[in-house]
């Protein structure tokens, strides 16, 4: 008899309870689908691509935030500031290396100078990376755990604070941009141009996305840095060297964002404050899905681009600032930790 | 015991009920002699120069906000990082009314000394419904969510071209009609004073006491009886309230209001750099701080027009040394001493006691 009544719901409604527990899920997935189809049929196939490229960047980006947040309890502040100086050395390396190219053609590098500008990008991110987390955050780990997030997410307001009047400083407030990375012909896809550049950015973000991905998944040191996300205690006990994953961690966030700069530098010229509009959509991207949760900040990297093309499509491009505060704030009252969720124990700690 | 201590009351006379009243309103002896001398300092020379009392204006005007913000960081421990929106929103609000009265056609448009007030409740209410917004959420979604709502109001302003020309900016009619500043330096001054001695008695009063028990653990303060729903929205009203005051008297003094110039996250940054390079919990920590950092500014500003930008870099470096070594910041460094002084002192007093 009570076994019965336990396995009878389970077979009838397997549906509901599955509904059930993933409903926050099923309806982003609906809305977005509606969206999706709403934003083709009023801008066709250009606007699909546009979303493709832009939900690439701020997946790559939001995906760095998450991984901040989720193993090193830091709300990065200071991410847009990593895309800002991948931005810088991209348009410094990529802009000797097309003067050589103009005096003497050469095919070869032709086809890998761009890669080579957004592969320095990344090395001079990922330095940056480990001289910040080790000159700062390190110090003050080791100091004291107390009201850790919010003292950490007030550093990072003050590194991006000098990082990007150090730039203005160093540099001056030009602005410093290429046309394009190749130059050729657009490529016609599906009835619309798409440039080659959006196209590379696009697959060094989706490539991006996909390294990091099988690194924390498949390799021993991914695994550490999911266990120290998990519990430090925990990790510390097996033998992980905590202070050297926080400091890879904190690199890989750093360089991830500085090779987007670099990718998206036809798009975005470099600037000292151009890091704004990225860290805002990243943040927006991340509080959406639930702070520290990577798997739901990849999809919501392109949800993110979704709800903008469309509020472009349909309200105008001047709200653009005000739309994502509504909609934030519509889904936090309903889901305050975010449409998926995030099991970070710092979001529970302060 | 009890008759030991009114003694030693009634033996220090009118000065120790002095001393009580003022360390009642948040002063001590030595901060009020400090008040006076900034108050009574553009009577001289070389601080009666127009130029330098837009500087000390410049550095009441900041000090007050940094009162206000810390009312909120330093006690239940949120940054809120709408602020400096906020107070644009206080001064659009302000401004708006004084020029035209949307209401009143045929009105001229309001005193300025009235619209103030009304920026400020304007302001009040949206720190109100951002306190109801972010009371569900814990620290860090609060700052991130009162940043986004910051964004928004900026975004409002720039878009509502036909109240606030949006990036035109708008020119509000000032609150006198003389071109000097000192009168505005007595009305920010009183304005500053006025701020800290209400903030400094709530935070004196058991509203204080939760406002802290919130701030450290939220869940510990609901378990001894503390609703921190009520607290919480209540200091968000109270701060942006004042955020709105302050706006009010930046609008009726500068004469000008560009969103950018005013309401954008980096003139938060500003605000808590101050704040916790004063110390955080204590309010006068950024009065303190903020008047010697304005000369020091305006120094480096006209000394070094080759690096602009130079102060703001000092600003985070200064910021980002005082969070991971110094937390306790100015304040914290003051009450070191005065207990080092008063170890000293107080050693000959037990003597004497026994």
């Amino acid at each position: 008899m009570a076994k019965e009544q336990i396995a009878a719901p389970k077979t009838q409604e397997g549906f509901t309870t599955w509904l059930k527990d993933n409903l926050p899920v099923v309806i982003v997935s609906v809305f977005s689908l509606a969206l999706l189809i709403a934003v083709y049929i009023k801008g066709g196939p250009p606007q699909i691509f546009n979303i493709l490229v832009t939900g690439g960047m701020w997946s790559l980006l939001a995906t760095g935030l998450a991984l901040v947040f989720g193993v090193m309890n830091i709300p990065h502040f200071a991410h847009g500031e990593s895309f800002m100086v991948g931005a810088f050395v991209g348009y410094f390396v990529f802009n000797p290396l097309n003067q050589i190219l103009f005096e003497n053609p050469n095919p070869l590098l032709k086809v890998t100078a761009p890669i080579l500008a957004i592969l320095a990008a990344g090395a001079v991110g990922a330095v940056l990376g480990v001289i910040i987390e080790r000159i700062i955050f390190a110090p003050l780990r080791h100091r004291t755990k107390q009201g850790w997030v919010m003292n950490a997410f007030l550093l990072t307001v003050g590194i991006s604070f000098v990082l990007t009047n150090g730039t203005t400083l160093v540099l001056g407030p030009n602005f410093r941009g290429i046309p394009r990375f190749y130059d050729v012909d657009a490529v016609e896809l599906a009835g619309a141009f798409i440039a080659v550049d959006r196209i590379m950015a696009t697959a060094i973000a989706l490539v991006t996305i996909a390294l990091l991905w099988f690194f924390l998944r498949q390799t021993r040191t991914g695994r550490a840095i999911r266990a120290v996300s998990q519990d430090e205690t925990g990790a510390q006990l097996v033998g992980i060297n905590l202070d050297f994953i926080h400091t890879l961690t904190f690199s890989l966030a750093t360089a991830t964002a500085a090779i987007s700069g670099a990718s998206l530098l036809f798009m975005f010229q470099a600037y000292p404050t151009v890091g704004v509009t990225p860290l805002y959509f990243s943040w927006y991207v991340v509080m959406l899905v639930g702070l520290g949760n990577i798997a739901g900040a990849i999809v919501g990297g392109f949800i993110v681009a979704l709800l903008q093309s469309s509020t472009q499509l349909f309200i105008g491009l001047s709200w653009q600032s005000v739309v994502p505060t509504v909609v934030m704030i519509l889904v936090l009252v309903m889901a305050p930790s975010g449409l998926f969720g995030s099991e970070v124990k710092g979001v529970q700690e302060q | 015991m009890t008759v030991k201590e009114s003694q030693l009351e009634g033996q220090t006379g009118l000065w120790g009920k002095f001393v009580n009243f003022l360390n009642g309103i948040g002063f001590s002896p030595f901060g009020l002699v400090l008040l006076i001398v900034i108050a009574v300092m553009p009577n001289f020379e070389p601080f009666s120069q127009e130029y330098v009392l837009r500087w000390m204006i410049m550095g009441a005007f900041l000090a007050a906000q940094s009162v206000a913000f810390d009312f909120t960081a330093g006690y239940i421990n949120i940054v809120n990082f709408g602020f400096a929106a906020l107070l644009g929103l206080g001064a659009y609000t302000s401004g708006i009314f004084a020029n035209t009265t949307p209401f009143l056609l045929f009105a001229p448009g309001l005193n300025p000394w009235l619209t103030i007030w009304l920026g400020a409740i304007m302001a009040g209410l949206v720190g109100f419904l951002l306190g109801v917004l972010t009371l569900r959420l814990r620290g860090i979604f609060a700052a991130v969510m009162a940043w986004f709502v910051g964004i928004a109001l900026m975004g409002l302003v720039n878009n509502l071209t036909e109240l606030t020309r949006g990036p035109l900016g708008m020119n509000p009619r000032k609150f006198l009609d003389t071109p000097d500043n000192l009168p505005y330096f007595y009305i920010i001054l009183i304005m500053m004073v006025g701020i800290y001695i209400t903030l400094k008695l709530v935070t004196r009063s058991n509203i204080g006491l939760a406002f802290k028990a919130i701030g450290q653990n939220p869940d510990a303060a609901k378990a001894s009886g503390i609703n921190p729903t009520k607290y919480l929205v209540f200091n968000f009203t109270l701060s942006a309230f004042f955020a709105g005051l302050l706006g009010g008297f930046y609008a009726h003094y500068f004469g000008s209001l560009t969103p950018s110039t005013l309401m954008h996250t980096s003139k938060t940054v500003e605000v808590l750099a101050i704040a916790y390079i004063g110390g955080r919990g204590s309010l006068w920590g950024g009065i303190a701080v903020a008047f010697p950092f304005i000369f020091f500014i305006e120094y480096l500003r006209s000394n070094f027009t080759n690096l602009p930008g130079l102060h703001l870099v000092i600003y985070g470096v200064l910021m980002i040394l005082i969070m991971i070594y110094y937390p306790d910041g100015l304040s914290g460094a003051y009450h070191w001493l005065v207990g080092k002084i008063k170890g000293l002192l107080g050693l000959k007093k037990e003597q004497a006691e026994t």
